[in-house]
């Protein structure tokens, strides 16, 4: 796996205030394939996108991206390697001043000198790549979320990346929404030939989607394979989580003293 | 003991980091290389947002304080038979005082706060990350034309308040309270002097334009992306702001007096 891996984190460590959230994390992710990175909430899963894109730095450890370690590098040059990145936020981070077509049309103005009639196909054909090009001239505050999350796709997608990172695409969708995203992430994994590393704790919608599952608890990694592999695990923590089960060892309480210690106190 | 003593040191590196930050936060947003195509069409875009749209509360404040000072001056003046001299009262301490101080001070609850909150929900809505995955700068992009159109508005505001609080100031001694038009006009013309009074007034609200818009763009950039960070960080702005103001107007004053 290691041998055609494009992302490879290797024995990273990243606390914050002293909270260890990853403690010697290893991993690779393979070149071409959709990987997701999938564990209950709170387990830093969307820490980890942001290690990947070096927004953060971690405290031991390396990560390379296509064989470059971004955390070493100048600014200048770690802004031309994120170049061959894209990244769907959560919140899709849409820029609320500028309409659909200037968002989805913001890095060609960044980083190109095209002419405005190739910017306009260009927009348009991504556009329409995401089912929106007759909303073109909406306000971004007039967007649903699925919406939203389309436009920013668009955007990501429109200098060409490698790698394509997703932060939780399907949550707060409604069925329709979440198909419609699921649809189009494996189309243009497909169609544009792009690693895409998918964060998420939506079990069916990212199992029908990824080739690979890497499964995050406390900070390390309990399981990885394929869906399937993952889906029949018999590891009690790996077994909790894709089965959604209440008890087990991902505790309902969060870590206190005995009850009865604080009531008689 | 220990403890306080620790506390205190404690606070006081706090402290150090945090201006510190500032200041490397500063120098790292003043020497963004431009684009040079992409300036102007930010940056009057910021005037207008920060300038512009500040205009009619800065006026409308700046033409009570005008006549609230004349009011206040003429019943003074009347006690020593000296109401002719109202305009040089008026105009020193407008120019001088009132201007650049009550203009920073409008502009640090106006503007000041809405950059800080729109840089805050920038952060919280993931807006600056996405740009900086994007390989743009949020710097360049987002943050010094914010701080440079602050440095140039805050001074052209503040003109412009000096001339509404005297055309106010003109209203109700000149024309409410019957000061002669001739002595009120003259007197003032006589007694303010261009190099020690305008330009001093205008340099002090240069200092504040850049010191209140340097807050609260920093306050904004690293509030906490959520609901409580972002208003603390605006009330941080206003009230630093404001006793920012309030300090270097002692001692610029004290500078410009000789005092020092």
């Amino acid at each position: 796996m290691k041998a055609d891996a494009i992302i490879t984190v290797d024995n990273m460590s990243f606390y914050r205030e002293d909270r260890p959230i990853f403690n010697g994390v290893s991993m690779s992710i393979p070149r071409g394939k959709i990987t997701a990175i999938m564990g209950p909430s709170g387990t830093g899963k969307t820490t980890l996108l942001k290690l990947i894109g070096a927004q953060l730095h971690p405290a031991a450890g390396s990560i390379t991206v296509d064989g470059q370690n971004l955390h070493a590098m100048s600014q200048k040059a770690l802004y031309h390697a994120r170049r061959k990145m894209g990244i769907l936020f959560q919140e899709s981070g849409l820029f609320t001043d500028l309409d659909v077509f200037e968002n989805v049309a913001f890095p060609l103005r960044e980083h190109t000198q095209l002419p405005e009639d190739m910017i306009r196909d260009l927009v348009l054909m991504h556009l329409e790549a995401v089912g929106l090009r007759g909303a073109e001239k909406l306000d971004i505050a007039h967007l649903s979320g699925g919406m939203a999350r389309r436009v920013a796709m668009a955007r990501a997608i429109i200098l060409g990346p490698e790698i394509m990172m997703y932060d939780e695409p399907f949550s707060g969708q409604d069925p329709i929404g979440r198909g419609v995203l699921l649809r189009l992430i494996k189309e243009l994994n497909d169609a544009l030939g792009l690693t895409s590393v998918i964060v998420s704790h939506d079990v069916q919608e990212t199992a029908q989607l990824a080739d690979y599952v890497l499964i995050l608890f406390e900070g390390r990694i309990l399981g990885a394979g394929t869906p399937a592999e993952i889906l029949s695990s018999e590891k009690p923590e790996v077994r909790q989580f894709v089965r959604g089960l209440a008890d087990g060892p991902v505790t309902f309480h969060f870590p206190a003293r005995p009850i009865q210690e604080d009531l008689l106190e | 003991m220990i403890t306080q003593i620790t506390q205190i040191g404690n606070a006081g590196v706090r402290f150090c980091a945090h201006v510190g930050r500032a200041g490397i936060f500063l120098i790292n947003t003043i020497l963004q290389r431009p684009k040079w195509r992409q300036v102007w069409p930010l940056l009057s875009v910021q005037l207008y947002r920060i300038g512009i749209l500040s205009l009619p509360i800065i006026l409308l404040s700046a033409l009570f304080i005008g006549m609230v000072v004349a009011l206040q001056g003429f019943n003074t003046l009347q006690k020593f038979g000296a109401e002719q001299e109202l305009g040089q009262l008026l105009a020193l301490s407008i120019v001088r005082e009132l201007g650049p101080v009550v203009t920073a001070l409008l502009f640090a609850g106006l503007a000041g706060s809405a950059l800080t909150a729109e840089l805050g929900l920038m952060r919280a809505t993931s807006q600056l990350s996405s740009l900086e995955m994007m390989a743009v700068n949020p710097l360049w992009r987002i943050v010094a034309p914010r701080l440079w159109a602050g440095f140039i508005a805050l001074p052209l505001l503040t003109i412009l308040f000096n001339v509404m609080a005297i055309y106010g100031g003109q209203l109700v001694g000149v024309d409410w309270l019957g000061v002669d038009d001739g002595s009120f006009w003259s007197n003032m013309q006589s007694a303010v002097s261009f190099h020690a009074d305008i330009l001093n007034g205008i340099f002090k609200s240069v200092v504040f334009g850049f010191v209140v818009t340097w807050i609260a763009v920093y306050q904004g950039f690293y509030s906490q992306p959520n609901a409580r960070g972002i208003s603390e960080a605006t009330t941080k702005t206003v009230v630093y702001a404001s006793l920012m103001v309030l300090a270097l107007d002692f001692v610029l004053t004290a500078v410009m007096m000789g005092g020092w």
